[in-house]
């Protein structure tokens, strides 16, 4: 019961009355009734479409380079030949629990132009400074690395769990019908994981598309609005610009389009009947 | 398995965490409606608190004690929320209906006229307190921007920062340049291949990629120079008018002929560029003197200051560029006691010349240049009268710029203008009214 208060005070409520609000704009100080403009304005804002592209690059490029590697760290940590496993798998984990600020801006220093130490070890091997931050292109490489570190780790480990109780019957029996390294992953190990590849894609969507901490931190959505996303313009919007209004409505289109997403995912990956 | 049953389980799932996100915004209600609940309370004593950052804030506390002197039973709690962390703060109590927020507020010109129009109750009408007493005490145009309807006085002015154009006195006469003659800035295009030849140091820094908000200070002072700004006084968009495009196209050139050093990081690079003497000009309001002795306290006497050279010849080189104020919450219940501590800081000369000897804060209020520190040489500036240069900038007339509620996404379109001229080329003017054009879209209003 407390939980469910909880869950309507702090969640159902902010839900509902921010969609409210999405209809309103603040004119004068006092909230007006505007129906759908919010929602119209947000079709003809090339900003929202910027947003929604950068957004849908780092959603359709780093999220499956991330999950192959992480489901690549699944199998190596799973692997009987490797050595103090536990120190890897902790290692790769780790990043996962540092502060998404915290790192963020960790990120910040060790990306700078000009005294950073990336650059600086680059510049060791004869390689010229690179405008990690600075440059279009580069800072939405730079935010794909960084989303990388955080996540893979944690990926890695939901598929290895999920690796583990795969029965080794099966791969007694994929040997036997003498099915070689590539045939027994594909046949044996990829359908065994599908459960967890499909809970990590779904996972990563939302993330994705949720994302704000790192772009912000890293980036203020910058430079040119080369990695602006949609929460940072979301952001920018309510709490810079004071249009809650407006805002609530991005809101509502971002919950739909993870809502379409989402089931697109389901009917592509999910079991079938 | 329950195929469906988990289906929709998981859609739900992500539907929820979509409108998760959908809450972040939630919370600004209705507002107003609690803003104005606040009442003046007893003028003799009370618990102030009060919201500034960094310096200003410590000048702030420095003050209490003699304010302690005069009014033993008005405590006061100065509070370093930083910049901007601040301005989140303050939007998000106001929304909240006021609760939270602090009984005093230090508040930039950039964000004043966005927390007057979007919470009208949300900053105690300080005319009501006898601020009107004071309206010929600040320097030109600052009473505009603090009662633009003349009725309502929202908050008091502090600070009036003036353009400034600190330069490297010893890099100019390496160079063989007379940097008091520069009267344009066509004259300073000039002067800065010189300079580049001579020294290789590049004239100025501008943070290209827009690594901060204020990335263009320097295109907006190139346009107050001219009298002109984002907005006219009907609201009416000026983005793309003659005077944008020749400060836009002036930048354009310094950056083409190499003069320009990219200041990408913000804050942080514009220090280590001044460590590092990157550049010959900084071109920075009255209050960057203080940040530059500060920086590099070693270099005394290598440094000049002045006011800007005119965008075109014979044109003004004073404007002032920006101002702070303190204002009082509405929704605070002892705004007599809060005023008591406004008026004391503000308009008593003493206590503007202390935090201009601390800091180098410029006040608005005028009576304070009597002092004589601003009228004394300074080492640092090769015994120049640096107050005297920003002195006569305040007495200069200036025009009233309308910052309007729309004023950060105003600077938002003219950063992303100043990165696409910069970093991909873009034609100054094309750039401009497309920038002009999308602040309409947004903002609802007419580009001229």
């Amino acid at each position: 019961m407390p939980a469910v208060l909880l869950f309507a005070a702090f969640k159902l409520y902010p839900i509902g009355w921010s969609f409210v609000l999405s209809l309103h704009r603040r004119v004068g100080g006092v909230d007006t009734f505007v129906g759908a403009d919010n929602y119209r304005r947000l079709l003809h804002d090339p900003l929202f479409w910027t947003a929604l592209e950068n957004t849908c690059v780092i959603l359709v490029i780093q999220v499956p380079l991330m999950l192959a590697l992480a489901t690549g760290l699944a199998l190596a940590f799973n692997s009987a030949t490797l050595r103090a496993r536990s120190v890897f798998r902790l290692g790769f984990f780790l990043p996962m629990v540092t502060g998404l600020v915290a790192y963020g801006v960790i990120f910040s220093v060790l990306l700078n132009e000009k005294s950073g130490l990336v650059n600086w070890l680059l510049g060791l091997v004869g390689i010229g400074e690179v405008p990690w931050l600075t440059d279009p292109l580069w800072a939405k490489i730079s935010l794909g690395l960084v989303l990388t570190w955080h996540y893979t780790g944690y990926n890695a480990v939901i598929l290895l769990a999920r690796l583990q109780t795969i029965p080794s019957e099966l791969y007694d029996a994929a040997a036997v019908d003498g099915a070689g390294a590539w045939g027994t992953f594909r046949h044996v190990t990829l359908p065994g994981l599908r459960p967890a590849i499909l809970l990590t894609t779904v996972l990563s969507t939302i993330g994705t598309l949720q994302i704000f901490d790192e772009p912000y931190i890293l980036t203020q959505g910058g430079p040119d609005n080369a990695t602006l996303t949609i929460g940072v313009y979301l952001y920018q919007n309510a709490f810079m610009y004071f249009d809650f209004g407006y805002a609530s409505a991005i809101a509502y289109a971002l919950a739909v389009v993870i809502g379409v997403l989402g089931l697109i995912q389901f009917r592509v990956l999910g079991d079938r009947p | 398995m329950n195929v469906s049953r988990r289906k929709v389980l998981g859609i739900g799932g992500a539907l929820a965490a979509g409108a998760g996100l959908a809450g972040l915004t939630a919370c600004s209600g209705t507002g107003s409606a609690g803003a104005g609940s606040g009442s003046a309370g007893d003028g003799r004593k009370g618990d102030i608190s009060v919201w500034s950052w960094a310096g200003p804030a410590a000048e702030l506390r420095a003050l209490v004690p003699d304010f302690n002197k005069r009014y033993p039973d008005i405590k006061i709690n100065v509070q370093d929320i930083g910049n901007p962390a601040i301005w989140n703060k303050i939007t998000t109590a106001m929304a909240a209906g006021g609760a939270g927020l602090a009984d005093v507020l230090h508040i930039g010109v950039d964000y004043l006229p966005g927390y007057v129009e979007k919470f009208p109750d949300g900053l105690a009408d300080l005319g009501k307190l006898g601020a009107t007493d004071y309206k010929d005490s600040f320097a030109q145009g600052l009473w505009q921007t603090v009662a633009p309807k003349g009725d309502r006085v929202s908050a008091l002015p502090w600070e009036a920062n003036s353009a400034g154009f600190y330069y490297r006195a010893d890099i100019f006469e390496e160079s063989g340049v007379d940097a008091a003659a520069l009267e344009t800035w066509d004259d300073t295009l000039e002067a800065g291949k010189k300079i580049k030849q001579k020294t290789g140091k590049y004239l100025l820094g501008i943070d290209k990629p827009a690594s901060q908000a204020d990335a263009a200070n320097f295109f907006q002072m190139l346009l107050q120079l001219q009298g002109a700004f984002y907005f006219n006084l009907d609201g009416d968009i000026t983005l793309a008018s003659p005077a944008a495009v020749k400060a836009m196209t002036i930048i354009k050139e310094l950056n083409d002929a190499g003069l320009v050093s990219d200041l990408a990081g913000g804050w942080n690079a514009l220090i280590s560029s001044i460590k590092k003497g990157t550049a010959a000009v900084l071109p920075w309001p009255t209050w960057f003197g203080g940040i530059i002795e500060e920086t590099v306290p070693g270099e005394a006497g290598k440094w000049g200051v002045r006011l800007p050279p005119a965008v075109s010849r014979g044109g003004t080189q004073a404007t002032t560029v920006n101002s702070t104020h303190l204002a009082i919450a509405g929704s605070s219940k002892q705004q007599a006691a809060a005023w008591k501590f406004v008026e004391f800081v503000l308009t008593r000369p003493e206590s503007q010349v202390r935090i201009y000897k601390g800091k180098g804060i410029a006040p608005a209020l005028m009576t304070a240049y009597d002092d004589l520190v601003f009228h004394t040489p300074s080492e640092f500036f090769r015994g120049q009268k640096k107050g005297e240069v920003f002195l006569e900038a305040l007495k200069a007339p200036s025009p009233a710029f309308n910052y309007s509620p729309d004023y950060a996404r105003a600077l938002k379109v003219v950063a992303d203008a100043q990165t696409k001229v910069l970093l991909k080329g873009a034609d100054p003017a094309s750039a401009l009214q497309k920038a002009a054009e999308q602040l309409a879209e947004q903002t609802g209003r007419k580009v001229l």
